[in-house]
Formats: C-alpha cells, structure tokens, sequence
C-alpha cells in the first residue's frame, strides 16, 4: 500500500513575469518502508517535489497524498499539524537550535507537540543509542562536529515515528566520509525501523543507499531504476553514474 | 636567519601603486565616492523605511525632550522675571526697604536718591493689597508651588507725573490719572475690568483691611507692561491716594531709579548702585528690578534640576535605541558588506558607510526632535504655569538650547553607531558570504557585570558620602546615573541565570513554545540586554518618579495637618485685623482661634550679607490650643520650648535652616527689623516647609514690637467637640464672610487640592517616564524584529517540524514577555535605589525630611507597564514571523 502518493502534480511559478515551470506533471508513489532517492541536475524540481510531498508548499495542479490524507485541501494549521504527527525532516544545514542541547533538539517535535518528552525517554534513549550520542546527548550544537548534528537532526527527525522521512541534501554539508556515515545510519533506520525514507541528493554516492532512484529532469519524471533490497552497493553506484551519464547526453 | 629584505619576495607584498590606492585620491575622486557614500546611505535607508522610521524615532525624541526641557525652563523663568522688569520699566536700579519688602520706609529718602549723582530720574512706588467690594471672595485659597498665593486686587500708587518715566501705560480706554495726586481716580487692566464689567466713568468700591473707599475709573490699560503684575488683577492709583487708602502716610514701598545715559549700563551701572548703596545705608537695598524674581525662581531651581536629570536619562535610553538598531543594520546586512569587501572596499570605507547613514539620520531626526521638542514645550509649560501661578505668554526657545539639542542628538547618535560601524569593518569578506552574521558576546557581556558592580557601589557611596558644595550639587545626578549605567552593565550576566529561574513560569504562561523562545533570550545577549536595561530605565523612571512623589505627598499631609491645624482656615486676601479673631471666637461652634501672620524677612549672614525668610508670627499660646508645633527630637521639653518663645526675644527655626546653617537651640539669629539688627535666641527647632522651609516662627508680641505690624493674614480655628467643621465653616462665612472678604474653607479641602497640585507637578515628570517607556518599546521592537529576522531559517525549521503560526507568535511574546519581565524587576531594583537616592539627597541638600515610602502602587504600575510594553511592542514582529513562508524561511540565508 502506498504511503505517499504524488499525481499529475505541478508547479508554476512567477519569476519576472515569466512562468516557470517548476513541476510539470509527476506522477509517483512511495510504499511504507521505501527508501527512495531522488535525482536530478539543479533546477529539475528536486526540492520543490520535496517541499509538496512534506506539505510545506502548495501544488499549482495534481495532488498529494500522504497517510490516506489528501493535502491540497488543508489549511496552513491542518497542514501543520499533519506534518508535525506524519513527516520528519532533515536539512542539508541540520537547523538546530543553538540553545538547546543534542537531546532537548531530539525531543523538539514532542515538546512542540505539547508531549512531555520524559513520558518517552525509554524510546529517546533508544534513538540516542541508535544515532551514537549517548555520551553526548546533553551537549549543545556548536560542542558537536557537523556529522553528530546531523545525527541529532535525524533522531530529530525519526523522534514522532512519523509516515515518511524527508532529506534535503543530508550530506551536502559533510565530508565524504561522514556523509557516509549518515546514509548508513539512515539506510539503518530503514532496515531496522522500517522507516519509509526519501532524499534528495545530487550525490550518486548517497543515492546508492536507495533501493529505488528516480531522475527528474525539467519538472517531469525522467527515469527510474529499481534494486533489490540486498543488491551489491557498488553495483548499484555503476548503474546510477551510467545512468546519469545517458541522462546527460 | 636570513634578513627580512631577502626572506621577503618580491610579489608577495604590495606593490607601491597598490598600497597607495586606498590613501592618495585627488580631490575629484574623493568628492565622486562622497557622493557614492551618500547614495548608498540613502538607499539603504529607504530600503528598510521600518527600522529608519523607528531608529529616528528614538532621536527625535531624546532630542524633543532635551529641547522642551530647554525651552520650558527658559520661558517660565522669562515669565517670572519679566513681570518684576516689564513692571520696572526702564528703571535701572530699585530702591526697597533692606529688613522687610512689606514695610516700605519713608518718602524723604527719594530726595536723597534724586540728589544722587548719575541719577537722572526717581520714581515712589507704594503697594497694597484690597478687593473689590462687589466680587465675591474667592471660595479657595491659591495654592502653588510657591506657598498659598493671595488673590484680589493689587493697587499701585504711583506718581502720576514721575511715573511715565519709568513705565509705560498702554492705555485702551479713557484717560490716564489726572495730575490731582491725591485725587480718588484709578486705572485698571482692561481683562480685570471685563471680568468684574467695570467700565471707564463708573466708581468703584474697594476693601482695603477693614476700611472701604469710593473711587472713580478713569482709564483702562492693556495687559502688558505694568498691566502684568499680580496677572492683571492691578489698579493703578496716585501715590498719596494709596497712602490715604492704607494709612501709611509719608511712606514708599519702593523707589525705581532712572541713571543718566552713560550710567545705565554695564560698570557705570554696577558703581552707581554701589554708590546708592553707601548714599543710602544698611536700612536699604538697591537692586536690580529683575531680582525681585529671584525668590520664585530659586524656588525654580531644584524642579529643573530635575527636569534635567530626566532629559540626560531620556537621550541616554535613546542612545541604546540608536545602538540597537545600527548593531542590527550591520548584521542583517553581514553579507552585504561582505560582498563589497571583496569588491575592494576599504575598512575605513565601511566604517564612514555606517557613520554617514548614521548622520543623515541624526539630523533629519533632530530636525523633527527640535519641532517635537517645541510641540512638547507647550504642553509642559501649560503644566509648569499651572504650578506656579503665573501665565506664560511667550515661549522662549533660546538659540544655544536649539544648538545644543541638535548637536546633543547628532552627536548621540554618531557615537551610538561607532561600535556598530567598527563591528561592521571587521567582517571578513569571506565571513560574510559563508554565514549570517551573528552578534558575538563580547567583552561587555562576559565581563561588563564588574564594572557594573563599581559602579552600583560608587553610585552608592555617592548617596553616602557627599562632596563640597561645587561638586555636590550634582551629586544626586551623578549617583542616579551610576546607578542606572552600574544596572544596564550588570544586565547581561543577570539575564542568563534570570532566565532559567523564571521559565517555568513562562512555561506556565505561554506553554513549551514560550520556554523555546524564553531560552532564546540568551542568544543575542548583548542586543536582548541592551533592551532590558532600556525597559529597566523606563521602569525605574516610573517608579522613583511615584515614590519621590508619594514622599512629597506625605510630606505636604504631615505639614497641612499640623501647620493649618485646626479643623477650619480662614483668610482673606487683605490683611485682617487683629480683633476679628475676638469675633470669629464668639461664634457658636469654635473652640479656639489663633491668628498667623506670614511676612518676608532678611536674616543677617555672618559674612555680612542677607538671606530672605519667611516669618510665621502666632501667639504661641492660642497657636498650641489649636494644633501643635512639631518639634525635632532630642531638644527636651516642648512646653518650655513654647513658653522661651512666648516669653520674646526668641524664635523657633525650621529643621531645614537649622541643618543647613548648623544651627541648634540656644544659638542666635541675627534679623534686620524695624529697630535696626538684632539677635533672636533660637528656643527651639521645629519641622515646617513652608517656603520650602525657608521659614522661622515667632510671637505675635515679638512682630508688633520689632516690626510694628499688628494684623493677620490667617486665622486657624478649631471647632467645639460635636460640632460639625462644615457648618461652623458656614456660620463664619454667613457673619463675616462679605463684610471681612474672607475665605472659609476646610481643612479637608485644602488638603484635597493640595494633594491634586502635588498630582499635576507630577504629571510632569510622568509625561517624561512615559517618554522613556516609548524608546524602550521602540527598543523591543527593533530587537524583536532583528531577531526573527536573524533567526529566520530556524523559524522556517520549527514550522517544517509541525510548530504552527499561533505557536511561533507565543514564542515570540515569550521572550519579549521575558525581556518585559527582567526590565520590569530590575527596573523596580533600581527605582527603589534611585528614589531613595533622591529622596536622600533632597533631604540632605535641601533640608527636607522626606520619609521613603516604597510605594506599592508604583511598583505594580511600572512591573505592568513593563510587561505590557514588550508585549505590545512585540505584536508585529511575532506576526511577522508568524507569517513567514516556511519554503522561503528554510532556504533563508
């Protein structure tokens, strides 16, 4: 059953008194425990089809569906609150709060839940655990290296259990080896929690941790290759450059 | 080691051509990138119309308060003085009785002043006051900050020949005095005559002590000139006239002199009083008209003194507002000035940017503070005319005070932006196109709690220990100030852990969104501190300008109920005499009368020259039957006291003559009299204000016999047990109420309208306090906005996470309630220091005896005030982060 459903979706925009089309009719649907990647060369609408799929932004056309919930009817509050209970996000820049210390930053979609964060510390605990920040849980974001930040921002991220798991550009901010470390890490929630993951990544690299990839280019829906879930990384590393490449041409 | 000339290569440093670039430019190339500077200072500008509009805001404030305070000084003290020169016309020098103004002396020595060399012309003067017998009396006594004023008619018998030498007469209506002198005629102010509708050619009927007389109206005069004395109300009649009137034959009140040409200005001027002076003997004094104004406007001085102290904190507040919002020009504009330092702008180039911006601001808000200040002025002199008594028609605005107001905000206002402009230079080019820049805790934040300490000690100390007289008159402006800059330095570290001990209650308030935005109060320390300090200010403002207030109104209590003791208060803006008070003791209802005589004195100083006192005159013993002297303590009996002053030759001092001349009972006071000096033995000390304790008490026998005067200005009244003050009020204003001119009233009443004068002096000072809490708003609003600004992508962050607008708006009013909350206590922290610093040092400087009172009101008034400021402030920038588009907000660099 799919979680996310995207159809016909598409997005204009005004840019000095042309018309751009940022999305210009895809068509996509995620099944609950996906990890899916999505490519593409700058402006194919890689954030913009992100940005619709969280409800952070409305679609010009199409419709998105997330959790059996169709979002184009929501209010600003009713979109809100669906991805407060339904949607994680990683960022690129982590956007943590500087006051707040790794752990607190984790608790911050229950607190701005009205939770009570200690009600789940058995389960905070366990994602401390699964990020590697137990010993550093109560230091604030500029005592941790760009990598443990987006440790944090994952366990942020994955903190409600939400539908989906949203990630711009996870590693754009991080050496390579660390980037390594965090798409391991995600491609872990994946397999151990059965989180349903999509990012969006310039980096074949990154890619490679999906079990499916799709191209966009030009507002639509390029391609798509499918692996299997155990396949060889490096395999599928090859098969993403050769595609890249044939894209390119 | 190989030497510096060869370790160096050759293109590793600049060549020659470029190290010059940035210096050498010809002029044309100067003037071409002033005028870039300038575009761009204009653009940026306008390009955020919000911050300019409210960064100005602050200038023009300071500087309207700077310049109102200014100009409200001037033209009250123009008013006073003018009255006293206008009424001297062009009279050089006056002539009046050295013991006692009220007295006069005899017409014989106008002979000798017109024989005097130098003299070109002299002209008699004699007053008296009388009423009306057609107006009612009036139904209150006058109260003003300079003791009770009397109403009624004021006469001036003048010479009719003479006069026009010294004044002019602008007269509207009829004809001047004819040239009879003791013809039965008067002139009148045509504003009076309009009011009582008396016309030219009706006669008249005047009450003058107990005797009435009949004159004729013969001319009416405009109200300038002379016209302005005793603000209209004036009768001019013939000297022997007024004589007759107030059987004072053969006497003068005061002779105005006219020098010849040559000496009527300047040494010539100076020489001839001197000469007068020795012509004349210690029984006179020769004077210049206008210092006849002195006593009112010395009066004058503590209130703007005041007044002054509260202008320096207003530009001081203003400062932080300026500083506040050039910090958050720089930052928001990081990358900007990051850009054109890679293009190739100099450090010094960003810095004069900064300072130009921050100039054209300056002086086109102080160019609007200067016509606010004027605007302002009004509206505080209206207040200041009201205390006072006395109309302001002109509003003076001094040249140097609209110079210096000017230069006050221009230069303010460069200053506050210099920090700014130099933080701005320092911003790497790569800095800046990487990061948003982020205001860093600098040395200030860590360590400016030490400095703050000094200075709250050295503010304290200052309270404690006082200086000699040249520097310690400014002693109270100094420690207030310590005080508030020793707060505003200590802010910043207090924040940190303030913060974390009331969370939990901005928790409470605003729900878990609060306590994120409640942390964020420690972020942008510096920023966020400076506006605490500025709610502070403004709080403190409030609250020692309640407390001061509360003292005054205290004070004035404890001396109404005991000085105008009794239950019922009699006056009359004529003297009275003395055997009314036999009368008003028939009375039914009234147990004791005792009769008070006020009158101005000179007290010799050791070093020769004299002071003026007021002199309350009573029969000791009726005085203690019908309320009681309050004596200091540790003097002994107060029954001996009362009988050494009865028993003559005595006097009684009030506790603000005797601190300020260290005198103690048994000491002596020497006083000009009728009879030549003479040395009073001190009985007793005792606490009065009247005059501002000015003042020294002595028996009805003591008055007749050294200065020969046998009436009373008031009589106090105490009623029978079980009877009603009110109808005894009434009964005496039926009996005598017409036929004496008196004024009845309660003492209830009295009390009551001297409680509201004190409420309009102090509404004065709160139109200043409320000026104080607009900068600070302004300050929260800048810090706010800057702040969401800065924190733009995190909002954008929160709001992806699930925080919905309502919640990022809490947040927002959460810190802001925060600030409001720090301001709100540390500003009652200091006030409370600051009030009883003031109260302290006005007791010590001026002698009075102001009991502190915390004032409870005060406090709940300026926590609210502080709360509800920053939450108001804070409403359009928690919308505008409310409303900020999420995608927008996260890709936000």
């Amino acid at each position: 059953m799919a979680i996310l459903k995207a159809d016909s979706l598409r997005k204009q925009y005004t840019l000095g008194g042309h018309t751009v089309n940022a999305l210009d009719g895809v068509d996509f649907a995620v099944e609950q425990g996906a990890f899916i990647a999505i490519m593409g060369p700058s402006g194919s609408g890689k954030s913009t089809l992100l940005h619709l799929l969280g409800g952070l932004d409305h679609p010009s056309d199409g419709e998105v569906t997330l959790a059996g919930q169709a979002l184009s009817i929501l209010d600003d509050t009713q979109a809100t609150l669906v991805r407060r209970h339904n949607v994680g996000f990683i960022f690129q820049f982590f956007n943590l709060l500087p006051t707040l210390s790794a752990e607190e930053n984790i608790t911050l979609p229950l607190i701005i839940d009205g939770r009570n964060p200690r009600q789940q510390q058995t389960h905070i605990d366990a994602l401390l655990a699964l990020v590697g920040l137990v010993d550093r849980r109560h230091h604030k974001p500029d005592q941790l290296s760009g990598g443990e930040q987006q440790r944090v921002a994952i366990a942020r991220a994955l903190v409600t259990e939400p539908a989906i798991v949203l990630a711009d550009e996870p590693t754009g901010n991080l050496d390579s080896k660390t980037g390594t470390a965090i798409m391991e890490l995600l491609r872990r929630s994946c397999d151990e929690l059965g989180q349903t993951i999509i990012v969006v990544t310039h980096d074949p690299k990154a890619a490679a941790y999906a079990d499916r990839i799709v191209f966009l280019r030009d507002g639509l829906v390029s391609r798509e290759l499918a692996f299997e879930r155990d396949g060889d990384r490096g395999t599928r590393l090859m098969a993403i450059i050769q595609t890249m490449e044939r894209l390119e041409n | 080691m190989p030497s510096k000339s060869t370790h160096t290569a050759p293109d590793s440093q600049p060549s020659e051509a470029v190290r010059s670039a940035g210096r050498r430019h010809t002029p044309t190339v100067n003037a071409r990138m002033f005028g870039a500077t300038i575009k761009l200072a204009i653009r940026s500008l306008l390009a955020r119309p919000l911050r300019t509009i409210l960064t100005g805001l602050g200038v023009v404030l300071g500087v309207a308060v700077i310049l109102a305070i200014i100009v409200t000084n001037a033209s009250t003290l123009d008013a006073v003085t003018r009255v006293f020169t206008e009424a001297s016309g062009k009279a050089h020098l006056a002539v009046v009785n050295a013991n006692t103004k009220d007295l006069g002396f005899s017409e014989a020595v106008l002979r000798q002043v017109r024989a005097a060399p130098d003299v070109q012309a002299a002209v008699p003067v004699l007053q008296g006051q009388a009423v009306l017998a057609s107006d009612s009396p009036d139904a209150e006594v006058g109260l003003s900050i300079a003791g009770f004023g009397r109403g009624g008619l004021l006469l001036l018998g003048i010479d009719p020949v003479a006069d026009t030498l010294a004044r002019e007469y602008k007269v509207v209506d009829g004809a001047f005095l004819s040239l009879d002198d003791g013809a039965y005629e008067i002139m009148l102010v045509k504003n009076y005559a309009d009011e009582q509708d008396v016309r030219v050619g009706n006669e008249i009927d005047l009450i003058t002590g107990a005797d009435r007389a009949r004159l004729r109206v013969v001319g009416l005069i405009s109200k300038e000139g002379p016209g302005l004395l005793n603000n209209g109300a004036l009768g001019v009649i013939p000297l022997k006239t007024a004589q007759d009137l107030f059987a004072r034959n053969g006497d003068v009140d005061q002779i105005d002199v006219i020098a010849v040409p040559g000496s009527s200005q300047g040494r010539a001027l100076e020489s001839l009083k001197a000469a007068l002076q020795t012509r004349l003997g210690s029984r006179y004094s020769v004077i210049y008209p206008a210092t006849q104004g002195e006593r009112v406007a010395q009066m004058l001085a503590g209130y703007q003194m005041g007044l002054g102290m509260f202008s320096a904190i207003a530009i001081f507040v203003g400062a932080f507002l300026i500083y506040n919002a050039f910090s958050m020009t720089v930052v928001e504009r990081t990358r900007e000035i990051g850009m054109l330092r890679t293009l190739g702008m100099t450090r010094r180039q960003v810095i004069s940017q900064i300072l130009v911006e921050a100039g054209m601001l300056g002086m086109i808000g102080a160019l609007f503070g200067l016509a606010a200040g004027i605007g302002l002025a009004g509206g505080l002199i209206r207040l200041m005319a009201l205390f006072l008594a006395q109309e302001v028609r002109r509003i003076q605005i001094p040249t140097s005070g609209l110079v210096i107001s000017f230069v006050i905000g221009l230069v303010v206002t460069l200053a506050a932006a210099a920090v700014p402009a130099f933080q701005a230079s320092r911003v790497s080019p790569l800095e800046a196109l990487r990061v948003r820049g982020r205001s860093r805790a600098g040395w200030f934040a860590r360590h400016g709690w030490t400095v703050g300490v000094a200075l709250i000690v050295f503010g304290l100390l200052l309270v404690v220990v006082r200086l000699p007289p040249p520097l310690g008159d400014h002693t109270q402006d100094a420690a207030v100030m310590a005080l508030l800059l020793g707060a505003a330095f200590i802010v910043p570290k207090a924040l940190t852990a303030w913060e974390r001990a009331v969370r939990p209650i901005i928790r409470r308030l605003y729900g878990d969104e609060g306590a994120l935005g409640s942390r964020n109060i420690q972020r942008a320390l510096l920023r966020t501190a400076l506006t605490v300090s500025a709610l502070m200010i403004g709080v403190a403002m409030i609250l020692s300008i309640r407390a001061v207030t509360d003292a005054f109104a205290l004070d004035i209590r404890t001396w109404i109920e005991r000085y105008i003791g009794g239950d019922v208060w009699v006056s009359s803006t004529v003297n009275l005499r003395s055997d009314l008070a036999r009368r008003l003791n028939g009375v039914e209802g009234v147990a004791e009368v005792a009769s008070v005589r006020y009158l101005d004195v000179k007290r010799i100083l050791p070093e020769g020259t004299h002071e003026s006192l007021s002199l309350m005159a009573i029969d000791p013993i009726a005085y203690t039957r019908v309320t009681s002297f309050v004596f200091t303590s540790g003097q002994g009996n107060p029954e001996r006291m009362v009988s050494r002053l009865a028993g003559g030759e005595a006097i009684f001092i009030s506790s603000v003559l005797a601190e300020k001349n260290k005198l103690k009972r048994g000491d002596t006071l020497r006083l000009l009299t009728r009879r030549g000096q003479h040395d009073f033995e001190i009985a007793g000390v005792v606490v009065d204000f009247y005059n501002q304790g000015r003042v020294l008490h002595m028996g009805a026998n003591d008055l007749r016999r050294y200065y020969g005067v046998n009436d009373a200005s008031t009589f106090l009244i105490k009623v029978q047990r079980g009877q009603s003050p009110a109808e005894v009020q009434e009964r005496i204003d039926r009996l005598y109420g017409r036929s004496y001119h008196l004024t009845v009233e309660s003492n209830q009443e009295i009390r009551e309208r001297a409680m509201r004068l004190i409420g309009q002096t102090s509404s004065m000072f709160d139109v200043l306090a409320l000026i104080a809490m607009i900068v600070a708003a302004l300050g929260v609003v800048n810090t706010l906005t800057m702040n969401v600004v800065e924190r733009t992508r995190e909002i954008g962050m929160l709001r992806s996470l699930g925080m919905t607008r309502r919640q990022v708006a809490k947040m927002i009013l959460a810190e802001a309630g925060m600030m409001g909350v720090g301001g709100g206590v540390l500003g009652i922290a200091v006030g409370l220091l600051m009030a009883q610093t003031v109260i302290g040092s006005m007791n010590t400087m001026a002698g009075f005896s102001m009991r502190y009172v915390i004032s409870p009101q005060g406090i709940i008034v300026g926590f609210v005030v502080a709360v509800v400021v920053s939450q108001l402030a804070a409403l359009w920038p928690a919308r505008r982060a409310a409303q900020l588009r999420v995608i927008e907000a996260i890709q936000f660099e």
